[in-house]
């Protein structure tokens, strides 16, 4: 049995900036990911970030999560790499297997008295014939591929899904020498930013909205992809259907919260379709219906890593004050810096929905979290 | 989606199964689940289950928000089950 | 909103002149200024802070379209490996007589060099015409996006923002 004041399951920018500020108000803290290397998908990210200063904006993904993973260990914070937390056992402990990517696998059982949940996302699928071949993959797992484990998944790709992932996923797949044949996207238009979308038609590649993937051809692997242009019902136009030669198509339809642990931990769920799905509910300082358990991160509603940082530095401070490491108005002046930021980034045509989505959650929160 | 298209990849359930389940009654996931399989395989559904939701939506006239998260039963991540750990063993 | 930007990914002359980002021809013609292609309100300003003149303003909300105050600014390139989003260049339109200087970010490897003849594109990639590397910039500052500057005939200036990242299967056209 392991105690600690408060346990951290997922290391991400969530869960990194939610294990500095707890350790730095003096609470022990022990942050778990079931990686190797802290920073969730920010290790993956090799592009230069968006956000201000306090965000490390222009700087690249993995150059930020190796300055939290620093500033963690400096706070105190105890990191356990290659640690999956596989249940939350009635009365709060955790249930973790350690070693399962090297060594010996062995169970541990973890109990905190607080617990903050930031285990991040999971991606949709997008199912049609020929999708199980080897050659379609998440475009999270080609960018593991390329960025991490630094090989090649494909030379002729297809993206389907123009969101921020498909557009950055293959912008990064062309810096590592692929070719990408099309962006299809289902949509009328394109779902990321502009400036994702501007750098890889500089480089080409044509992003076709309102197309989508019919069928993946191939016998043992793929060779290519049909596609064609839908219309608003979703339904191919005769005529249009025309093959693509691919030996990869990823795909990038979208995030959904990552949120079992949560549900086990029996947190109360609320649907959002602007923030992927089902979620956590929870109030503006990260509390859960369950006392004692936070959220933070993508797992209380898919958005950006800026806006999982600040979520992770608002439910450390929560964390603290619930261990009364600070009063409630240290507390509460503390958590408004980092709301005004939030806010903040919520903001323009893609952070809107997302700041009316959270606010109506506060909201229903505010009643069904208790506090401290 | 065809009947024959795979949904569930890890237990190889077509979309015609499912939906063969939800029109024998089947309403939610774990009930797709538990007359299908789909969901129950290595990746614990997190890759079929988006896929599910949008057969039980298109059968039943739901929308996403009407169909209920499945609920999970530990381990909820792939884990050697000799590993598991009883929560009042100690082990240190 | 339908725009060229959100149907096709990549934003028209017109959405571009309309932004506060984008310099009138009668400054760029004056000399080398920054060319900011930034159209939509997301949440980011590293390219606030990178000008050493504060030639360019984000402000609060950090949603704010970056602004350039075109006469504060020199064209010195210093903002453009700074942008997350590749998303500014320079130009120079009185690089020489027939030519203008257009320095872009450029990710991909290997870097072309000095004295390299390119095929220069334009914002949708499409081959425009020959151009000539005059300068590759990687300093560490950079943080590993490097800039490349490159002379092409004037008529292209407002064109061309980058050049083909492999010459195969591009016909100058
Ligand atoms: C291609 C791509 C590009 C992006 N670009 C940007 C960008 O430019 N700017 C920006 O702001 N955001 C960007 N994002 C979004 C950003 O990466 C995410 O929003 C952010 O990482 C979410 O942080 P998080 O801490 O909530 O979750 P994650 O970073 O996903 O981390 C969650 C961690 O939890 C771990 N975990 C989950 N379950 C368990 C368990 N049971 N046991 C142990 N560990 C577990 C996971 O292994 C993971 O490491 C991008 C995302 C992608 C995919
Ligand atoms: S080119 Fe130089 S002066 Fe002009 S905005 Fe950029 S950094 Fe500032
Ligand atoms: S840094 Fe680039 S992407 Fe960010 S606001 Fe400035 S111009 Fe736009
Ligand atoms: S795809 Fe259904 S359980 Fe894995």
């Amino acid at each position: 049995m392991t105690e600690f004041d408060v346990a951290v399951i997922g290391a991400g920018p969530a869960g990194l900036a939610a294990s500095i500020e707890a350790a730095r108000r003096g609470c022990r803290v022990l942050l778990m990911d079931s990686n190797l290397r802290p920073g969730g998908q920010l290790v993956k990210q090799i592009h230069k970030f968006f956000g201000s200063k306090e965000h490390r904006a222009g700087t690249r993904g993995i150059d930020i999560a190796v300055g939290l993973h620093r500033e963690a260990l400096e706070a105190g914070v105890v990191f356990w790499p290659d640690t999956s937390v596989y249940g939350v056992f009635p009365g709060g402990a955790l249930g973790a297997v350690r070693g399962m990517l090297g060594g010996e696998p062995r169970g541990v059982v973890v109990r905190a008295s607080t617990l903050i949940l930031a285990t991040g996302a999971s991606e949709n699928a997008v199912n049609f014939p020929g999708w199980t071949l080897p050659g379609v993959m998440g475009a999270g797992a080609a960018q593991t591929m390329i960025n991490v484990e630094r090989v090649l998944p494909g030379r002729k790709v297809l993206m389907v899904g123009s969101g921020n992932v498909g557009l950055i996923v293959s912008y990064q797949l062309m810096q590592a020498g692929a070719d990408v044949e099309a962006v299809v996207e289902a949509l009328p238009r394109v779902g990321g930013y502009g400036v994702h979308a501007a750098k890889i038609s500089r480089a080409g590649v044509p992003i076709l909205t309102s197309h989508t993937v019919l069928r993946a051809f191939g016998e043992t692997e793929i060779t290519g992809a049909e596609i064609a242009r839908i219309d608003e019902s979703w339904t191919p136009v005769p005529g249009t259907s025309r093959r693509v030669d691919a030996d990869l198509i990823c795909i990038a339809a979208g995030l959904r919260p990552y949120a079992r642990l949560a549900m086990l931990a029996g947190c109360r769920m609320t649907y959002s379709s602007a923030l992927g799905g089902w979620l956590p509910l929870h109030d503006r300082a990260m509390r859960t219906s369950v006392p004692g358990v936070y959220v933070a991160g993508d797992v209380g509603g898919v958005e950006e890593a800026s806006t999982a940082l600040e979520e992770g530095r608002i439910a450390g401070i929560s964390a603290s004050e619930r261990l009364g490491m600070i009063g409630a108005a240290d507390a509460a002046r503390d958590r408004e810096e980092a709301e005004a930021r939030l806010s903040s980034l919520r903001m323009g045509p893609f952070g809107r929905p997302r700041y009316d989505a959270k606010e109506a959650i506060y909201e229903e929160g505010a009643n069904a979290c208790p506090r401290p | 989606m065809d009947d024959e298209l795979i949904v569930c990849r890890c237990e190889e359930v077509t979309a015609g199964e499912i939906r063969r389940a939800i029109r024998d009654g089947a309403r939610d996931l774990s009930a797709v689940k538990r007359r299908t399989r789909a969901g129950m395989g290595l990746c614990q559904g997190r890759t079929c289950e988006s896929l599910v939701v949008r057969l039980l939506c298109k059968e039943l006239g739901l929308r996403a928000g009407d169909v209920a998260p499945a609920s999970p039963r530990p381990p909820v991540v792939p884990v050697p089950f000799g590993a598991i750990g009883d929560p009042d063993e100690a082990d240190h | 909103m339908p725009s060229t930007l959100t149907t096709f990914g990549y934003p028209s002359l017109d959405e571009l002149r309309s932004s506060p980002g984008y310099p009138a021809r009668e400054r760029a013609e004056k000399g080398p200024v920054a060319v900011i292609e930034c159209v939509q309100e997301i949440p980011c300003n590293p390219c606030e802070t990178a000008c050493p003149r504060g030639a360019i303003r984000v402000g609060i909300p950090i949603t704010n379209l970056p602004a350039l105050d075109a006469d504060k600014c020199t064209g010195c390139g210093v903002c453009i490996p700074k942008c997350p989003g590749l998303a500014i260049f320079a130009l120079d339109m009185t690089y020489s007589a027939t030519e203008a200087a257009l320095s872009f970010p450029h990710e991909y490897l290997p870097l072309p060099r000095p004295g390299d003849v390119v095929v220069a594109v334009d914002r949708g990639g499409k081959a425009v015409c020959a151009s000539r590397v005059l300068r590759v910039s990687d300093r560490p500052a950079n943080d590993r996006t490097a800039v490349v500057t490159i002379a092409i005939p004037k008529e292209h200036a407002d064109r061309v923002r980058g050049i083909a990242r492999r010459s195969e299967g591009n016909d100058i056209g």
